[in-house]
């Protein structure tokens, strides 16, 4: 017979590790933003900083036949910018790709 | 009785080819069915009243129906709700189809996208005529059907029982599962070229029951652009943004901010305390805190020089 409070399991090990997880609210915000004209602008907020954004950008450039590039943003790290609405095309790519969880993304705008 | 009781596929099959009938039938079926509640006529016999010869799906159904079918949870689910509290409303979009693009209903359930939900809801207003009569007939008898005999009662009628219940001791339950509450669409005109106008900002905070603040604030941070009340208390946006598209940034604010998380009622207050925003439901008092607003990221997308010039 076991007795619970004697088990050496830590009831905040889960707490801990998702608070690690979640780093950045642990959500990829994908936004639109209008430019002139009917430009638009697709920024990708909160990927995780292991990941090499520069490499990333580069195969989303080629994939959707876009321009982009990685800004550094001192409160919201490292962000994505792509040219043009590729919010659909942008997180299909993130989840089939396995970089972002489907529950994790969100997009804003209309 | 037994064998009419067993669920039937072909009588779903049916009822699904049945559901897609146009307005007029569904239209026509209504007056047919207000005139003679007794016996409820089909869509099918109204739309062709003086044609003796039905088709043999029909008329194979329609006896059934005097049998006294019975319908599975999922029918009796759509039917439930609608019998309730869509009565009145039910007669209206049908003959102005078109006028309903003015009358956007913002359902509480989101999952289903706004088309699919009205023609969904069209489809279920006929399936709906058809049961409430076959409803009426069967809640009277079922009861005393089985209830002083002392042969086995089937899952049919027990389920049949059991909403009846509590259709009677709440009615606010059963029916508030799907309980609309209708919105004015916002009144979205273009301001020259580069700005939009939403003309009836304060009237939806109003029927939202929040701060024009709160609401301007998301609204900004989804749009990503800038924008301010104006003196006519319209909301003046910077950039291009259609109707459509600021509906569903109202609809993701109402899911967020307006419907409570636990039983999605609209009849909620917002809160704030210690900086965070509380989500107190006025129906069922569950209180639960909801994201802040963060307009997050912005990418330069002015002139840079411009910019420079301000700083300096």
């Amino acid at each position: 017979m076991s007795i619970q409070n004697l088990n050496t399991f830590d009831p905040f090990a889960d707490a801990i590790k998702s608070s690690e997880d979640d780093v950045q609210d642990g959500l990829v915000h994908v936004r639109i933003q209008q430019r002139n004209g009917r430009k638009t602008l697709t920024t990708v907020q909160g990927l995780s900083s292991e990941y090499d954004l520069k490499k990333i950008v580069r195969a989303c450039k080629k994939e959707f036949a876009c321009n982009g590039t990685v800004v550094e943003h001192p409160e919201y790290g490292e962000v994505l910018q792509l040219q043009g609405d590729q919010r659909e095309n942008i997180c299909q790519w993130l989840t089939k790709s396995g970089l972002v969880k489907p529950e994790q993304l969100k997009v804003h705008g209309f | 009785m037994d064998e009419d009781m067993i669920f039937d596929p072909s009588l779903k099959k049916k009822k699904k080819k049945k559901t897609g009938f146009d307005i007029d039938a569904a239209l026509a079926n209504e007056q047919g069915e207000s005139a003679s509640v007794e016996a409820p006529v089909e869509a099918g016999d109204v739309d062709v009243p003086e044609d003796e010869n039905l088709d043999l799906d029909n008329f194979g159904k329609k006896k059934k129906k005097k049998k006294k079918t019975f319908f599975n949870l999922e029918e009796l689910e759509s039917a439930l709700p609608e019998t309730k509290e869509d009565k009145p409303p039910a007669e209206e979009p049908e003959p102005q189809e078109e006028n309903l693009v003015d009358d956007l209903d913002l359902e509480i359930d989101f999952s289903k996208t706004k088309k699919k939900r009205r023609k969904k809801n069209l489809d279920e207003l006929v399936a709906e005529e058809e049961n409430r009569g076959e409803d009426q007939e069967n809640a009277d008898d079922l009861h005393g059907d089985w209830v002083s005999t002392d042969r086995d009662y089937t899952y049919d009628e027990l389920l049949e029982r059991v909403f009846d219940i509590m259709r009677e001791k709440n009615p606010g339950m059963v029916s508030g599962k799907k309980q609309k509450f209708i919105m004015r669409p916002p009144q979205v005109v273009r301001i020259g070229t580069k700005k939009t106008s939403f003309a009836n900002f304060t009237e939806i905070c109003k029927t939202l029951h929040r701060q024009p603040k709160h609401l301007l604030d998301f609204l900004l941070a989804e749009l990503g652009t800038s924008g301010s009340v104006d003196g006519n208390s319209q909301l003046i946006i910077k950039g291009r943004f259609q109707q459509k598209q600021i509906e569903n940034v109202l609809r993701r604010y109402i899911k967020e901010y307006v419907t409570c998380h636990t039983c999605r009622s609209p009849d909620t207050i917002l809160q704030k305390d210690t900086r965070l925003f509380f989500l107190q439901c006025e129906t069922c008092g569950s209180r639960c805190s909801v994201a802040s607003i963060k307009s997050g990221f912005q990418a330069v997308t002015g002139k840079r020089a411009a910019i420079r010039a301000k700083i300096a």
